[in-house]
This record gives structure tokens, sequence and C-alpha cells, in this order.
């Protein structure tokens, strides 16, 4: 199963620029994701790379939920102060999920059906990593947003 | 496929309330949703049991994503009300859908490897259904926000005179400012020209202070400078045999006020630019 796993973030990683490309180009499409559409491509490409990047590490990581917040506190407040909504900011994650998996199974990752039983595994643990990623993100962007309407009534 | 789809959300379906029991002992005390910890039981089961029976409308519907509104806005509504914040909202539903994989799990539906292969397509499926809960959630949450901000700062949008075109308003808004202080110069006058007195009509002047503040923000600063130079101006000319020092500070605090107001009205439309 282990080997199973390392082999899927190993094909992320290996082929991070050509995902993210996959993913800029349907985030800049996607009615769920509309203020990404005048980002530059560079841009959303380089915010995926980064992505890509740290999953792996957060993925072979004793404490993932640990790593999870010292890397993607800093995601949500880049999205934060680039007026993204949140919604936006999780579906964009949620699309590179979902990319991740669609670019494994372009490459036949899951053809046989033993490789489809160890997937579940897999899956699974690509699901925990991005439940802590939506919780971190979700916090800091609530905790910013809490800031802000808490200077809102200090001003009035 | 097909098949073990259905079963699955038949063994949701029948055992929601289970489900539902099993998601309220942990999300009530887990760590990352103290806000639970205190709210009732029934109504933290109830939640979870009206997320179960989502599972098969979506599965029905022919435009799932619509059909998750009918549970996700309720959710996000209730809970909003509750004072719950946002991230706990989401990892209560993460620890839904967790819940819902052990039940499965424990009932001993995925025990065999064909049920495995076929349960790939399955997670992906229950996934698929998160993940527009998710972001109708959020998107809820941040619409309720904007609402909540909106009626607090309502006061204010109706100063700083939003709507209709913003060269037209503009126009308004510099017109309405001339009066002002034209109004300002002739009661100046007035009062240390005629009455010689410096009078409490300067009180006065902080009404087209505020206005310039609110509407220009520290740009606003100009207008608190000029009055406060007119009357000085003036008080030389016509008053000179009186002390300035009043009038220095009554300047002073023009400028003072003018420029904390508009350094706050700056923040007030950060806010409003993120909202």
């Amino acid at each position: 199963m282990k080997a199973f796993t390392a082999k899927l973030v190993d094909l992320t990683q290996k082929n991070a620029e050509t995902i993210a490309r996959q993913w800029a180009k349907d985030i800049k499409t996607n009615i769920k994701t509309y203020s990404y559409h005048n980002t530059s491509e560079e841009e959303i490409i380089h915010q995926a790379k980064y992505f890509y990047k740290n999953f792996q590490m957060m993925f072979f990581n004793e404490s993932p939920y640990e790593q999870a917040k010292e890397i993607f506190e800093k995601y949500a407040e880049e999205r934060y102060k680039e007026g993204i909504p949140l919604h936006e900011a999780l579906y964009a994650l949620i699309l590179m999920r979902r990319h991740m998996w669609l670019y494994a199974e372009f490459q036949s990752m899951f053809n046989a059906e033993v490789q489809h039983q160890q997937a579940v595994g897999s899956l699974s643990r690509t699901i925990l990593m991005f439940d802590y990623i939506i919780y971190v993100v979700a916090r800091k962007f609530w905790e910013m947003m809490k800031l802000e309407e808490l200077k809102k009534k200090d001003i009035q | 496929m097909q098949a073990y789809a259905a079963k699955l959300i038949d063994l949701i379906e029948s055992k929601s309330e289970n489900i539902a029991r099993q998601w309220a002992d942990d999300v009530m005390k887990h760590n990352r949703t103290p806000s639970y910890h205190s709210l009732s039981k029934e109504m933290v089961i109830e939640q979870g049991t009206d997320f179960y029976r989502l599972f098969r409308r979506m599965s029905l519907a022919k435009n799932p994503f619509e059909e998750a509104k009918s549970f996700s806005w309720k959710y996000a509504e209730e809970l909003y009300r509750k004072k719950i914040p946002l991230q706990e909202a989401i990892y209560a539903l993460i620890l839904m859908r967790r819940n819902l994989w052990l039940y499965a799990e424990f009932q001993g539906v995925f025990v065999s490897v064909l049920e495995k292969t076929q349960a790939v397509e399955s997670l992906n499926r229950t996934i698929l259904l998160f993940d527009y809960v998710s972001y109708q959630v959020i998107e809820k949450y941040q619409e309720l926000i904007v609402g909540s901000v909106e009626r607090r700062i309502g006061a204010v949008k109706t100063l700083m005179m939003k709507g209709g075109m913003v060269a037209k308003r503009n126009i308004y808004k510099i017109a309405l400012m001339i009066v002002f202080l034209f109004i300002a110069s002739i009661l100046t006058y007035y009062n240390h020209a005629d009455l010689k007195s410096e009078g409490l009509f300067t009180h006065l002047f902080y009404i087209p202070i505020i206005l310039a503040s609110i509407w220009w923000g520290k740009k606003g600063v100009y207008v608190p400078i000029f009055l406060g130079a007119l009357i000085l101006v003036s008080h030389l000319i016509f008053l000179s045999s009186v002390s300035i020092w009043g009038e220095v500070i009554r300047a002073g605090m023009f400028i003072f006020i003018g420029g904390v107001i508009g350094w706050l009205m700056e923040g007030i439309k950060k806010v409003e630019e993120i909202f």
C-alpha cells in the first residue's frame, strides 16, 4: 500500500508542471472559481506548483496536520490578500486534488484490479491530507475575516 | 458499480440515525470542533440525519449540485446563527464523511477484493458530494458575513452617497462642499467683522469636516486645513486686538478630527473592498 501511495505522490511531484497547467486551465474557466479568471496563468501555475511540492512533504510527514498548518496558513493568507473569496480558494484546492487524480488515472495507474484495491487506501490518505488543508485554510480565512470585522466594530 | 452504490446508499439511508448518533458523539468531543461541545445533542443528531438522507436525494437528482443546496444552506444558516466558526462547521462535515465510511467498514461492506475495487468509485462519489456541500456551506457563510457587515455599515454607506454613477456622485459632493465652504466663509466674516465675536458658529464647521473625511478619506483633510486657515486669517484681520490662541486650538481640532475620521474611513473602505 505504501509503495502504491509513494508512486502516486511521486508521479504528482514529477509531473507537477503538467498537472499545474491542466489545473490552471480548469480554474480559469470554471464557473465556481470566478475570481481566478483574470489572474495571470503563470501566477496560477506557480500556486499549484507550490501546492504539489508541499503536498508531498505533508504526505510523508509523521504529523501532517502540523505540517499543513505551517504550509497552508501562508497559502490562505496570500489568497485572502489577493481578495479571493474563501469558497473559491477552497474549490481551487478541490480541483487541485481532482487533477492529481485525473492525471494518475490518465497515466493508467489504477488499471489492474489489485491496484484498485490499493487505491482505496491511497485515496483515503489523500483525502485526509485535504481535510487538514481545508480546515487550516478555512480557519486562517475566518481569523482574518473576524479581525477585519473587529476593526470595523472598533471604528464604529 | 451502480448496484454497489445503491447498496451503500440503502445502508446510509436505513441507518442514517445510527450514523448521525455516532457522528454526534464524535463531533461533540472532538478538539477541532469545540463550539459543538455545548450544542444540544438532539439538534446535532438532526443535522447528521438530514445530511445522510441527502445522499439518496443527490444520487437520484439530475443536478446533484442544486439538490445539495437544500441541505447546505440550512446547515450554514443554523450554524452561523449559533456563532459556530466556519472552520468548525467544515470540520464537522469532514467528520460526517468519515463516520459514514467508518460505519460502512464496520458493517463489513468493503470486505471482498471486488467490493474494494468497486469502493473506489463509490468513494469518489461520496467525495464529490462533500466537495459540493463544502463549497456551498462556505459560500453561504461568506454571504451571511457580508450581509452582517452591510447592515453594520449601512448608515456610513448612506453618508458616503453610494449608488449611481461615480463621476456624477463626485460632482455632487464637490458642489455640496463648495456650498458648505462658502457658507462657512460668510459666517466667519459676519461673526468676526460685524459681531466682533469668535462665537459658537465654528461648531457648524464640523459638518463639512466630517462629510469631507467620509467622502474622501485622508484626502478630505484639506477641508479642515482650509477652514482652520480661514478662521485664523479672519481673526488676524478683524479681531487683531483679541488673543488668537482660542482660534489656534479650534483650527487644530478641525485638522485633528478631520484626520482621525479620514483615517478611520480608509479602514472602512478596506473592509468594504474585502467583503
